[in-house]
């Protein structure tokens, strides 16, 4: 029997950008990551640790300074038009057109995707039914609200039915309704066979979601597995009495206390 | 339906939706008609004036409005906006053909060149302008307005992308300035002093502006409408070529 390839494998990758006269930067360096078909995979880490860099180079927008990475199969240097064909991306910011309506930039992006104009209409109303956004989508997207416009981008990131969803921060900035939405639209997407490869700064978003998770700091993967055997480990390891949240696995990862955090915070609000 | 037209269409969507960006391509080339026309149609009297042709100065002056109009391009910042929005890289993480969302936009411009240039030339014709070249030039004349348009966004979408500035992109698109007024701009090339003559002759525009003066002044004047035609197609090859690199290479 076949074995099913990985929703997305990465050897060794690395991302450096032309710095100053200090030399380059190295926001990724050698990120090993596999993550298997039908999961929810969540991709965390402080700001500045590699995130968006990493996803940036597996979704082909960011080209690879060394190592490899495929995404559902496919080398993401050697092919990057397959790899588009097969993946959907809804990044930080959400996407969008604002002079575009709802409807008009689904079609579109379905017609981009290579679908007839009469399946984009038939894909685009199924899509805006699946995101509770029918009312709108013949109202111009810059009047869309926060949570609105995150649930168009992740509709139109599904036009195609790709294999793999990238979700760079979904929920950033969100109320919390607006976020218990989306988290139910990752869970349906996800039910219905799409793997998930979710980037968040929310902790509990990835408890919530995730069937395993890597943790990134300064470029590098520091953990990486299920989130109950991440606090298990990290129980052990401490020999703590009660059980670890996420939170505690994060900064043991990251090697950030509470107190540096909160200071860091303050700091910021001051 | 190609890729490029697609994107065309929603780029003519932004447009439409966008009046305020698109009015000023319209008054601010018809203002500086008026004013020019104000200040030197008493220096140059039709009928004392042989390089008119027997027109008013309007119809001299109107090629300027043409190309001024052709050159706001207005396309390259709504771009620069795709680009800090992150709708542009949607589209790069699409199987879209590089070239075809370079194109989009042009095709759009190409297609808002031809309604502008409609517009201007219709307003000459109410205001005593006549189109000595016919039907036939008129199309030339859209033609050719519509086809620097291109080049010209063509250029300011390479700003675009390589500075991804809004500030950057809209500086560059005041470079057109200087080399309107490097062209024979208020009188024939024959009648600049020499330094301008020779600055004038070094300057594509020149080309371009001298086509569409002929396409309004004189009958069918190839040796005139050709060297046009010659300088938008190959600075729009140029460009293309190089937004075409620019994207294909964009991190």
């Amino acid at each position: 029997m076949n074995e099913i390839a990985p929703a997305v494998e990465a050897a060794a990758l690395v991302k450096h950008y032309p710095g100053s006269k200090n030399g380059d930067i190295e926001a990724v360096r050698g990120v090993d990551l596999r993550v298997e078909s039908g999961e929810v995979f969540g991709f965390l880490g402080p700001n500045g640790a590699g995130k968006s860099t990493t996803v940036k180079m597996l979704t082909t927008l960011l080209t690879i300074t060394s190592g490899s990475a495929r995404v559902a199969g496919v080398d993401v240097a050697d092919d990057p038009d397959e790899v588009r064909r097969r993946i959907g991306v809804a990044l930080q910011e959400a996407g969008l057109d604002p002079r575009q309506t709802g409807r008009e930039l689904l079609v579109l992006q379905a017609r981009l995707f290579g679908l007839s104009a009469p399946d984009a209409a038939t894909r685009t109303d199924e899509l805006l039914q699946l995101v509770e956004l029918e009312d709108a989508a013949d109202r111009h997207i810059k009047g869309y609200s926060g949570g609105m416009k995150r649930r168009l981008d992740l509709a139109s990131a599904l036009v195609h039915e790709p294999d793999v969803l990238f979700l760079d921060e979904p929920t950033t900035g969100l109320d919390p309704v607006s976020r218990l939405t989306v988290w139910d639209e990752v869970r349906r997407i996800n039910a219905r066979g799409t793997t998930v490869f979710l980037t968040t700064q929310y902790l509990e978003e990835a408890d919530q979601l995730c069937d395993r998770l890597a943790i990134i700091d300064d470029g590098r993967i520091v953990r990486q597995g299920p989130p109950a055997e991440l606090k298990a480990g990290l129980r052990e390891r401490l020999d703590l009495d009660h059980e670890p949240t996420l939170d505690d696995v994060f900064l043991d990862a990251t090697g950030r206390s509470r107190s540096r955090v909160a200071g860091d915070v303050q700091e910021v609000a001051a | 339906m190609s890729q490029a037209w697609l994107l065309g269409q929603r780029a003519l969507r932004e447009g439409a939706r966008t009046p305020e960006a698109l009015l000023p391509t319209l008054f601010i080339p018809l203002f500086f008609l008026a004013v020019n026309v104000g200040q030197a149609a008493e220096i140059f009297p039709s009928s004392s004036t042989d390089f008119l042709n027997g027109q008013g100065y309007g119809a001299f002056q109107l090629p300027s409005s043409l190309l001024l109009a052709a050159s706001f391009g207005t396309a390259a910042l709504f771009l620069v906006e795709e680009i800090e929005g992150g709708y542009f890289d949607k589209l790069r993480a699409a199987p879209v053909s590089r070239t075809a969302i370079v194109a989009g936009r042009l095709i759009a411009e190409a297609v808002k060149g031809v309604l502008i240039a409609v517009a201007i030339v219709v307003l000459g014709l109410i205001f005593g302008i006549t189109i000595a070249s016919g039907v036939a030039g008129f199309l030339l004349l859209v033609g050719l307005t519509a086809l620097w348009a291109v080049v010209f966004t063509g250029f300011m979408q390479l700003i675009a992308l390589k500075t991804r500035s809004a500030a950057a992109t809209n500086s560059a698109g005041l470079v057109f300035f200087p080399l309107l007024f490097l062209t024979p701009n208020f009188v024939p090339r024959d009648l600049l002093t020499r330094p301008m003559e020779i600055a004038a002759t070094l300057n594509p525009v020149t080309y371009v502006m001298e086509a569409l003066r002929s396409l309004v002044l004189e009958d069918l004047d190839w040796g005139t409408i050709l060297p046009g035609f010659a300088v938008v197609a190959v600075l729009g090859v140029i460009v293309i070529a190089l937004n075409v690199r620019m994207i294909n290479t964009y991190d």
